[in-house]
């Protein structure tokens, strides 16, 4: 009987954990959460604490948007701190929490000043909480005005780093390639268009153990394009990035904002979609049937040199270049292209744009909204700003006080100032005027999915992209009326 | 000691109350106000009626069956998961309360899985599936009833084991003179199974079945790890289409809370349901 006692309360004792550890998840989130919350709070108070000579003045509540860049915004806002008595505060909200963390922030009463627009439909969302910001210096300084979020007649948001994205390649497996006898291609230049670039790919996957044979033994290469997953961790690349192709191209058509959009598209250019996307898939060594299984990753496979072509954009160029992952190939090996879609390839220039943006909270007091715009000039201006923005942070700003000893040093960034000193166009970020992005999305992979694993046919593929556009425009719009 | 009670009890029981109306009551309620409202924030609404309600179900004057594919879908998933995980776990339970060596071992073996927390346990799942599934050229979210029988594998692996427990001390609890009243009328081994042990574990059946019923229409985590909700939102149990309208959506929050009204007026009614008719079968020992 004691024995059984005591194991019956042995067993209590694990059902007890038991009921802990099942929601140990969400618990040490939400404990991680609260910690990063809490020291950002600490540093607030110290900042506090510091001020001396704050007489009356409005306080600065950065929400910011990339966890990455969080020790940079401590040190600015202690710095400002220090330099100008204004109590500025600086939370970062968890990798793809941004929009719960805001959400809930903006329901307190010291609601953030700064928060982040990712793009039009977001500026729809937060449009009664979206200071004006046209007759601000920030905006001035802007070099590039398509890089502000325009809605409502206002501009509801301006850039603070833009970005590029195109077809990342591997020179040294090309110029190896290059030198094959019946090459497609005389040399990396000379791959200037979606036929020279299939010709090239097509022509590398046939060829395989020749290349590696000429490479000798510097790379060992499997596929000419990386595999294109489709789970949603890479999704967004085809959904978003490459769906942009068809959009801007039609937007430009039809002379609308090519980051506004329209209400209805007609799929215009969703046969050169299909050509780019069955390229991806012909071309690397992915099993098409298991695209969405999460298990893929396209940056290992480019990074191994296993994989020629990669699509995805600068902000891959220090998960490249910097060691940490033992990637093989070097800042020597790699470079980016444009994303040749078969329509405009002698003009096309890299995709360039952004989905950080700052917003200025309407809803704050006026002295809150001063000291915020003050703030903000001060960080694109003041040494100490510039300089955590392009070497602490490593940012492309889209100001022009950003010249010179702060410009970008990435080198995709600069092959994309170099295209667009060539005179190509730079191509713009119009999935940004994607509605109901999340849903749109999802309809558009959903049926690319089944296109390409044999199940279904791209007609649901242009249904889900031309229809669903229409019906999630009318959505946002219904969903935006006061 | 009563007249001092009778004295000091808000003392005793105002902050349990307190924690229980910020906690529970004052946000359950007022989330049920907001599903009338259009908001962005909490404290910026504007009331607008039943319009979230439609919206459930009329997108752009169109049925939409993305809430309903999900209820039907989170319903299955709930029974089938309930069935499973009792049944697996009942006789689990009975097997290791015979005299067998190494039960506590087996015991503690069975438990473990409750240990790990949904998302990663679903995430190491997520790679033994699509490990397996690659050699048929699928993966988990090939079809919806991948990802269902997906589902199902794990939730069941996690639960069987916490269920196991419960059954194991109910099991126990059974008085003995009555297994051996039941062995000398001569009744058969499947004949003590039904007609004594089962009755005498009605009360942790309805646990049992309760807490399974409950997380099955609740699950969220394994759901959000392992298929995302995908292909296509069709794997998308009613927990996760809630949370995908809220944030999914731009300017949907009052339809995410109006699904969630209706997400707990029906799990409520249907546990009071299977709590009555379980609770019906019980029998005095």
């Amino acid at each position: 009987m004691k024995k059984r006692q005591a194991m019956a309360l042995g067993m209590a004792a694990i059902m007890l954990t038991g009921c802990g550890a099942s929601s140990s998840a969400p618990a040490t989130t939400a404990a991680a959460g609260s910690s990063a919350a809490a020291s950002t709070e600490a540093a607030a108070e110290t900042t506090a604490a510091a001020k001396t000579e704050a007489s009356g003045s409005g306080k600065v509540y950065l929400l910011n948007f990339k966890p990455e860049t969080d020790e940079q915004w401590q040190e600015l806002a202690s710095t400002y701190n220090k330099q100008t008595g204004v109590e500025v505060n600086v939370l970062t909200a968890a990798d793809g929490q941004y929009n719960t963390t805001l959400q809930s922030e903006m329901a307190k009463t010291d609601a953030p000043t700064i928060f982040n627009i990712g793009n039009t439909s977001a500026a729809q969302t937060w449009d009664d909480y979206t200071y004006d910001l046209k007759d601000t210096d920030l905006y001035k300084h802007l070099t590039d005005k398509s890089l502000a979020v325009e809605y409502n007649g206002k501009v509801a948001a301006v850039a603070n780093c833009y970005e590029s994205y195109g077809i990342i390649y591997n020179k040294t497996i090309l110029d190896a390639y290059c030198g094959l006898p019946n090459a497609k291609a005389a040399s990396v230049e000379d791959i200037n268009s979606l036929d020279k670039l299939e010709a090239v790919a097509d022509d590398i996957n046939g060829r395989l153990d020749e290349l590696n044979k000429a490479l000798d033994g510097a790379f060992d290469v499997t596929e000419a394009f990386a595999s294109a997953g489709l789970d949603d961790g890479s999704s967004w690349r085809f959904s978003g990035h490459l769906a942009n192709m068809p959009l801007y191209y039609e937007f430009k058509d039809d002379g609308v904002d090519v980051t506004a959009g329209e209400a209805t598209i007609k799929g215009k250019y969703l046969d050169n979609y299909k050509r780019v996307w069955d390229m991806y898939v012909r071309d690397s060594a992915a099993d098409p049937k298991t695209l969405n299984s999460g298990a893929l990753n396209a940056e290992q496979e480019f990074g191994m040199g296993e994989a020629v072509f990669y699509q995805n954009g600068d902000w891959e160029w220090s998960a490249l270049t910097s060691g940490d992952n033992g990637y093989t190939v070097t800042e020597d090996d790699i470079d980016m292209m444009p994303i040749y879609f078969g329509v405009d390839d002698a003009n096309e220039g890299l995709c360039v744009g952004t989905e950080n943006h700052w917003a200025v909270n309407a809803k704050a007091p006026q002295e809150d909204i001063d000291a915020t715009l003050a703030f903000l000039d001060w960080v694109i201006t003041s040494d100490e700003g510039r300089d955590a923005i392009t070497n602490g942070m490593a940012l492309s700003a889209p100001f022009d006080t950003f010249e010179g000893e702060y410009a970008p040093t990435n080198k995709f960034a600069a092959t994309s100032a170099k295209l667009m000193k060539d005179g190509k166009t730079s191509v713009a970020w119009s999935f940004n005027a994607t509605p109901n992005v999340d849903d749109w999305r999802a309809d558009v992979v959903s049926a690319l999915t089944a296109y390409t694993d044999g199940s279904g046919n791209w007609d649901a593929v242009k249904t889900a992209f031309v229809d669903g556009w229409a019906s999630q425009w009318k959505l946002a719009e219904e969903a935006a009326k006061k | 000691m009563s007249r001092t009670i009778k004295k000091y009890w808000p003392i005793f029981v105002a902050p349990t109350m307190a924690a229980f109306m910020i906690g529970f009551v004052i946000p359950f309620f007022y989330g049920i106000f907001l599903s009338f409202c259009k908001f962005t924030t909490v404290v910026d609404w504007k009331p607008v009626g039943l319009q979230n309600y439609t919206r459930i179900f009329f997108v752009n004057g169109k049925l939409d069956t993305t809430f309903l594919h999900s209820l039907w879908y989170t319903a299955l998933f709930a029974v089938v998961t309930l069935v499973i995980i009792n049944v697996v776990a009942f006789a689990i339970a009975l097997a290791l309360t015979k005299a067998i060596r190494g039960t506590n071992l087996f015991r503690t073996a069975f438990f473990l899985p409750n240990l790990i927390g949904g998302i990663v346990l679903s995430y190491v799942w997520l790679m033994i599936f699509n490990s397996a599934l690659a050699k048929y050229s699928m993966t988990i979210v090939s079809t919806q009833w991948t990802a269902f029988w997906g589902l199902v594998l794990v939730v069941s692996w996690q639960q069987i084991g916490y269920m196991m427990i419960i059954y194991i001390a109910g099991l126990q609890a059974i008085p003995e003179d009555v297994m051996e009243a039941a062995e000398i009328d001569g009744a058969t081994a499947w004949q003590k199974l039904w007609k004594v042990t089962i009755p005498m574990m009605m009360p942790s059946i309805t646990v049992c079945t309760f807490l399974a019923l409950t997380n099955g229409f609740k699950l969220f985590d394994q759901n959000l790890a392992l298929t995302g909700g995908n292909p296509g939102k069709m794997s998308q149990l009613l927990a996760l289409n809630i949370y995908d309208t809220m944030y999914g959506t731009t300017g949907w929050q009052g339809v995410g809370q109006a699904k969630a009204v209706i997400f707990f007026i029906l799990v409520a009614a249907l546990a009071l349901l299977q709590n009555r008719l379980t609770r019906s079968k019980e029998v005095q020992q």
